[in-house]
């Protein structure tokens, strides 16, 4: 019974898991960049919500998640505009990857002189405790409604995507970024977008993942790597992928903590190196 | 020629001016600039962006440790341990690793790094969390110490530039470059693509091993968050693109802007650490922005100096009396 509650728990894990690696993809699918500094944007909205709800200790810090989202949309805008465009359209495929992991180092940096090196969580009172009770099983609430959150805002997405004007715009762009300004479509300005969109998503993940376990300046390199996981594991094609990716990723790491209480995000990373060596052909498939 | 002769007469006498403060930033210096230059023959010459150096000056570091301990002889006389060490790892992981392309290749060696690094701390036999003592450092004689660090630090980096220039000028460094170029037109003249880079990055982890060695033999204890830490990573990138990716230059400047940095900071400024990262962060990123093939480059174009430049120039055009019609064709 033990064993088949740490499934769901790492099930419920991998969903919050998805929602790190979406940002991640979306970028990638569009303007082929890796965003090193996804983590330590996620870390950062982590700190500005802990900020938030210091100032307003009366608001509910799950409240919070909504300026942290629209300030997270702001700064993924700017950090495009103002940085990765400049790079984007390198013939190098290098220099993207470079400069983002440099504005990682800045930002982890910054981060422990602002803040302090120490270990943050977020507190969400009673809710971070309560749980459900199905068959026997203890199931937690906050990890619940994280996977729901993440199945819903993965539909939004593949529907905003789909359906709307600007999702045509965006999966033309990333098509075919010389071709899309014959139709009056500056890609420069889509990528700011896109860019805001990833971080506000890697803000939902951030926030939420800060609830569930705590957080240091350092732990945006973790962070980026779960999200990285998770992105190779479902396959860039489609964002189901990325939520079964999630959840091995979650149910990875729940079993090997069973195993071994210090084990950390060992046996999630093994996973991931695992299936890299048996299924290369299947990992890195078509674009978004 | 004679300028090498300079630059070892300057090695073998500087112990005998320097105090022993210097002579230990100078030591780190060195390795630093070796380790830079490794880096540097993976990401500027064949094209691969490694984020997961550290774990090959982890394992150079940790061969050296345990076979002077097993063997019970002083460290400097296992020292070839640690590359071989560093060089058959990465010739093992290679063959999984070389099927992921551009950032996954980078990311995957982060990952493959953390994963060792856990295991480390996990294992007792190599101390652990907590790290272990050089135990054969009662063999060592400590007045000539730091001398023969500084030597170790300065031969390796004059070899390791001079291999690196000799290398880079003989057929396989130009196929390297064709690689790092054009895959496409490189492999369309006969140049192994995959042959090349596996070289280049066994070399790079077995170049990294050895100076990862010696830097934490002077330290005589390693932990693994210290072994493990990605900043090793995040040092040999910076001062590679600051200083001029894909040169042997390069390197030497961006070491100099990163030393001349840190003790600028730290020292009359007082600031942090932290800060200093955050400043060369910043270097970096400019640089990449504004010269993207980094200081040196830049400046060898606008004062025309040439120091250990392998560019070769273009072969003239045959002259029209050997070819008259392929010289017509063409210029007409």
């Amino acid at each position: 019974m033990i064993w088949v509650e740490t499934l769901i728990n790492g099930a419920l894990l991998g969903g919050l898991y998805a929602l790190l690696g979406i940002g991640l993809a979306l970028v990638f699918g569009v303007m082929r960049v890796v965003n090193i500094a996804h983590g330590e944007f996620m870390v950062l909205s982590a700190f500005c919500a802990v900020l938030l709800s210091n100032l307003f200790p009366q608001v509910s810090p799950l409240l919070m998640l909504i300026p942290v989202i629209a300030l997270s949309f702001a700064v993924g805008w700017l950090y495009q505009a103002a940085i990765v465009n400049r790079v984007v359209t390198s013939p190098d495929p290098l220099s993207p990857l470079l400069l983002t992991f440099g504005v990682s180092v800045i930002l982890r940096n910054v981060m422990v002189e602002l803040f302090g090196a120490d270990v943050r969580s977020l507190q969400v009172g009673e809710l971070s405790r309560a749980s459900l009770e199905i068959a026997g099983l203890n199931i937690g609430i906050m990890p619940l409604l994280t996977l729901v959150l993440a199945a819903l805002l993965f539909m939004a997405l593949q529907l905003v995507l789909r359906h709307t004007e600007f999702g045509r715009i965006v999966r033309a762009t990333a098509d075919r970024r010389d071709i899309v300004r014959l139709s009056g479509v500056k890609p420069d300005r889509v990528y700011n977008y896109v860019m805001g969109l990833s971080l506000a998503l890697g803000a939902i993940g951030g926030v939420l993942l800060a609830v569930r376990s705590s957080f240091t300046p350092f732990s945006g390199a973790e962070r980026l790597l779960i999200a990285f996981e998770v992105v190779v594991l479902g396959g860039l094609g489609s964002f189901w992928g990325a939520l079964l990716g999630g959840i091995a990723l979650g149910m990875a790491q729940l079993i090997g903590l069973k195993i071994d209480p210090n084990a950390g995000l060992l046996y999630a990373h093994l996973l991931f190196f695992i299936m890299l060596l048996i299924r290369p052909s299947g990992l890195v498939s078509s674009r978004a | 020629m004679a300028c090498a002769i300079v630059l070892v007469a300057v090695i073998a006498g500087a112990p005998f001016v320097l105090n022993e403060g210097f002579l230990r930033l100078a030591t780190e210096c060195l390795l630093l600039l070796t380790m830079a230059q490794m880096w540097n023959l993976l990401a500027g010459y064949a094209g691969l962006v490694s984020l997961g150096h550290q774990v090959f000056i982890a394992f150079g570091a940790y061969a050296l440790f345990l076979t002077s301990g097993w063997l019970e002889v002083t460290p400097i006389w296992v020292l070839p341990v640690a590359p071989l060490v560093a060089g058959a790892v990465a010739a093992v992981i290679a063959f999984p690793l070389f099927r992921l392309r551009d950032a996954y290749f980078s990311i995957a060696m982060w990952v493959f790094a953390e994963i060792i690094g856990a295991f480390t701390m996990k294992s007792q036999e190599v101390g652990g969390t907590s790290g272990m003592p050089l135990a054969t450092s009662k063999l060592i004689d400590f007045d000539w110490f730091e001398p023969t660090m500084f030597w170790l630090a300065g031969g390796l980096t004059l070899v390791t530039i001079a291999a690196l220039y000799k290398m880079m000028t003989s057929s396989f460094g130009l196929g390297l470059m064709s690689v790092r170029d054009n895959d496409l037109a490189a492999m369309s003249v006969g140049v192994d693509v995959r042959h090349n880079r596996f070289i280049a990055f066994v070399l790079s982890a077995a170049g990294c091993g050895l100076a990862g060695a010696l830097s934490f033999m002077g330290n005589l204890f390693i932990a693994p968050l210290a072994a493990f830490d990605v900043n090793w990573s995040v040092y040999m990138m910076f001062i590679v693109i600051i200083g001029g990716i894909g040169t042997l230059e390069g390197p030497i400047l961006g070491v100099i802007i990163f030393f001349g940095l840190r003790e600028l900071m730290t020292g009359p400024l007082g600031l942090s650490g932290g800060w200093y990262l955050v400043g060369l962060g910043i270097i970096a990123v400019v640089v990449m922005i504004v010269a993207p093939r980094g200081i040196w480059p830049a400046l060898r174009d606008r004062l025309g100096v040439r120091l250990l430049d392998v560019h070769r120039a273009a072969p003239r055009p045959a002259g029209a009396a050997i070819l008259p019609t392929v010289s017509e064709r063409v210029t007409g």
